[in-house]
Order: C-alpha cells, then structure tokens, then sequence
C-alpha cells in the first residue's frame, strides 16, 4: 500500500456541482492518483452515520478506476431515498449527473468522497514484482476511504460494501481492521442500500467525467474512445488507431488487460522483461553418460581460464567487437 | 577488420547540448526512433527520497540519474552501413551526439549496488589504480 498512497491535494478546489468537479479533475495530473473528500457537515460528526462504498469501472480497458463513498446520519437516510438514489447502472448518465449535483446541494446533511486510480496506477500495480491484484487494490481504495472519513471525524457506525470476491473473507478482513464498526459487505450491494447507491453515483458520475476531460500527455489527438468495454467498436478502433509501435498505447490505456496486450501484439514491437525469478526452474544440467566415452577432443583438455569473479558478477567481458 | 569512429563536420564534442540517455531494463525487437519525448518524458515523476519512477508500457520504472565517471565522455553513435559480419570490411561510426549522465531505470526495484551495471563502473577505478604507470621502485 506504501507505493500507492493516497496523494494530498496542495490547494484544496472545492467540488460542489459538475463543473467543479471537471476543474478539479483537470487540475490533477491524470497519470497519478487522487482523492476528495467533501466538506462533512456537523450532524455527520455529531450523529452516527452510515457509510456506503462501490466502485465504478473496474471492467473497462481505459480510463481510472473510481471508488466512491457516502455518508449520511442514520436518522437522515430517508433524504437518500428522496434524492433517487438507486443502483447506478440502472440510471443514464444525465440522471446520475443530477442526482450527484442534488448529493452536493445537500451538503448540510450528507458528504461523499472518491479516489481517482489512474489507469497507470493499476498497470502499475499489476505489472509489479510482486503481483498486487486489482483485487487488493479496491481493497485497499476502500479502506482508504473509510480511514479518510474516520480522519475527517465522520461519525461513523455502519459501513457497507459492494463487495469484490467473496463478501464473507471480505467482511472479516474488514472488520479486523476496523474492529469498532459493524460492517456489511453484500453482493449487488448498490441496488440494496441506497447509501450505496449514493456512493456509486459519486463514483460513476467521477470516472464519467474524468474521462470526458482527459488530457493526453502524450500530445495526441483523439476524436473519440468510446466506453472501453472490449466489445466497443469505437475503443477497438480506438486501440488500433493509437499505438506507437515502442510505447504502445497512451496512458488511457490500461496495459494489464488482455483486450490491450492482444492489440499490442499486432501492433507494436515485441518487448522482453526480465523473468521474475522462479525456484523451480533452477534446472540441473544434466549430462548423458555417454558423454563419458566420446572421443576426446584435445582442444577441450586444456581448461579454459576462468575470469575473476569480479568481472562475472559485473557481466564484464574482453570486447574488441561492437 | 577496423572500426573506425569519426567525429561529424560540426564538432560535436564542443557542443553545449547533450543527449538525453536511458538505459531501459527490457529488450525491444526495434531499432528505431522513439517518441520518447512525448511518451516516456513527461510521466517521469521524482519521489521523496530521490528515486525517479517512469512507466513502459504500463511496467513500473524506477530510476536514478548517473553521472559518467570523471575524465570519461559518452557518445552516441550511428552507423549507417548496416554491417555484413562475413566480409570483415571496415566499420564507419559518426558520433552524433555526446552525454555526460544517464538515467539508469530497473522495473520496480530501486537502482543500488546490486545492479550489475552501477557495480561494473566500479572496474574504471581499479582499471587505473592497475594500469597506472607506478612511479614508486
């Protein structure tokens, strides 16, 4: 988790309708990760809260994974229900937009938060030594979002979760590590709990609009990438229109998805990494032992000199030749 | 068999402006230009403790700048007969560019000691205190 750390934002931009939201996320370089927390309003610190956290585009081959959280008190979660909050992928885009601006105008009884992870950041991850599955990474946006509300002295009682694997190893791994909380990890929990719908909202309407503002570093122009779903013609046209054959594809792109390696199989140099090392392949090289009864050659008699260790361990040779 | 390097028209070596250098940790079946100005350059972050991170190809990078030892000058060469190994003829290289560092980057593991190419650098300074001229008899 020490390498993906939630990064503080220096001047804080104040998010409280669509516009604001797309400034904030045009400030912040979009390779990177970030995160907002919404101003938390006084009943939520003195009142017992509940807690809702989903996550948006965790299927999509392009653009952030976005994990979003509400929180409103208990006795006030009716407002949730009046708001329409319900599933979000139930919802079109321009009513989510919508209901999010509604969850900011009612900054006086709830609050919200989300983190951004780059599309880099999960390649990132899941391209490292020591495989951090996107399992572990929504795992750990979670409990970031929770430790961020707790930091914000949200009062919070009742955490839930849509889940990602199995909600029974996932609830118990959450509950050792916030002991004094209930917590509720379901399937599907978005069109259950309203509070989770309202942060899948937050989240949806984040990674909408992160993506309808992307700048590309890379300094190319790209008229349009569709949803980033694989069968998407738009994104496989897309994918094959934007690969430069070194660095394959800009960082929209998430390279650790199938649907972007098999694109760049076609379309870009082959590269070779470095194997990870493996214990079992350290193969014993055996020799037949009919070896043993060759003719000898008289060249092989004379042992060859062996360099110092020194030079080996450096990968130092004699070269005349480039 | 020769190699024979050159150094171009415009004397490069005076040059003031040096080339910008990165020893990659993966093999790529190219030789080619690269656009790493617009895809490698701009996502090259520094953290706390001075380490460089970069990202190929969605593979985390991380790096740290090296300075070329004193008294020696790095370049950057081109050929542009592609060699034929069975003829042995002459090789013709023109230096098209000089560097003074370069960005040494290992995937996901922070450059030390234990890179065999930061410890090989340790051979030019035993180089010289061997093949200096003794003075004492």
């Amino acid at each position: 988790m020490t390498e993906n750390k939630i990064e503080e934002v220096e001047t804080r931009r104040e998010i409280h309708d669509l516009s604001s939201l797309e400034s904030f996320l045009l400030h912040n370089d979009n390779f990177k990760n970030v995160s907002y927390i919404s101003d938390v309003p006084e009943v939520c610190k003195e009142y017992p809260c509940i807690l809702g956290i989903d996550e948006a585009g965790r299927g999509p081959v392009l653009g952030p994974m976005v994990y979003g959280t509400a929180f409103i008190p208990i006795n006030e979660q009716t407002l949730l229900t009046t708001l329409q909050c319900a599933d979000s992928k139930a919802l079109n885009e321009e009513k989510r937009d919508d209901i999010f601006e509604n969850i900011c105008k009612h900054s006086k009884k709830m609050g919200w938060a989300v983190e951004v992870i780059a599309p880099n950041s999960i390649c990132n991850s899941m391209l490292s030594r020591s495989k951090y599955s996107l399992n572990q990474v929504s795992m750990d946006s979670a409990i970031g979002l929770i430790k961020m509300a707790l930091a914000n002295s949200v009062k919070v009682e009742h955490v839930y979760v849509d889940t990602v694997g199995k909600p029974e190893k996932y609830q118990e791994y959450l509950k050792s590590l916030f002991p004094q909380l209930h917590i509720t990890v379901a399937k599907k929990a978005d069109s259950t709990y309203p509070v989770v719908s309202a942060a899948s909202i937050c989240a949806k309407v984040t990674r909408d609009h992160a993506l309808k503002v992307w700048q590309f570093h890379e300094g190319i122009k790209v008229k349009e990438f569709g949803s980033g779903y694989p069968g998407d013609p738009v994104t496989k046209k897309f994918l094959t229109d934007h690969c430069d054959p070194v660095f394959g594809f800009p960082q929209l792109v998430r390279f650790s998805w199938s649907t972007a390696s098999n694109a760049l199989e076609g379309n870009a140099y082959h590269v070779e990494w470095e194997k990870v090392e493996d214990e079992k392949s350290g193969s014993t090289q055996k020799i037949p032992i009919t070896s043993f009864f060759d003719k000898i050659n008289k060249t092989s008699l004379e042992p060859e000199k062996k360099r110092h260790h020194f030079f080996t361990d450096r990968c130092l040779s004699r070269n005349v030749k480039f | 068999m020769a190699i024979r390097i050159q150094s171009g028209k415009n004397n490069i070596l005076t040059n003031s402006s040096n080339s910008t250098v990165q020893s990659v940790p993966f093999k790529i079946d190219a030789d080619c230009d690269a656009p790493v100005r617009k895809y490698f350059q701009p996502f090259v972050q520094k953290t706390e403790n001075n380490v460089l991170t970069a990202s190929f190809r969605g593979y985390p990078l991380k790096g740290t700048k090296i300075q070329l030892p004193e008294g020696y000058q790095g370049m950057v060469l081109h050929e542009s007969l592609k060699p034929d190994f069975e003829k042995l003829q002459d090789r013709h290289f023109f230096v098209v560019n000089k560097f003074e560092e370069l960005t040494f980057w290992n995937w996901d593991k922070i450059p030390s000691k234990n890179d065999v190419f930061l410890k090989a650098l340790d051979w030019i300074d035993i180089a010289e205190a061997l093949h200096r001229p003794g003075t004492e008899q």
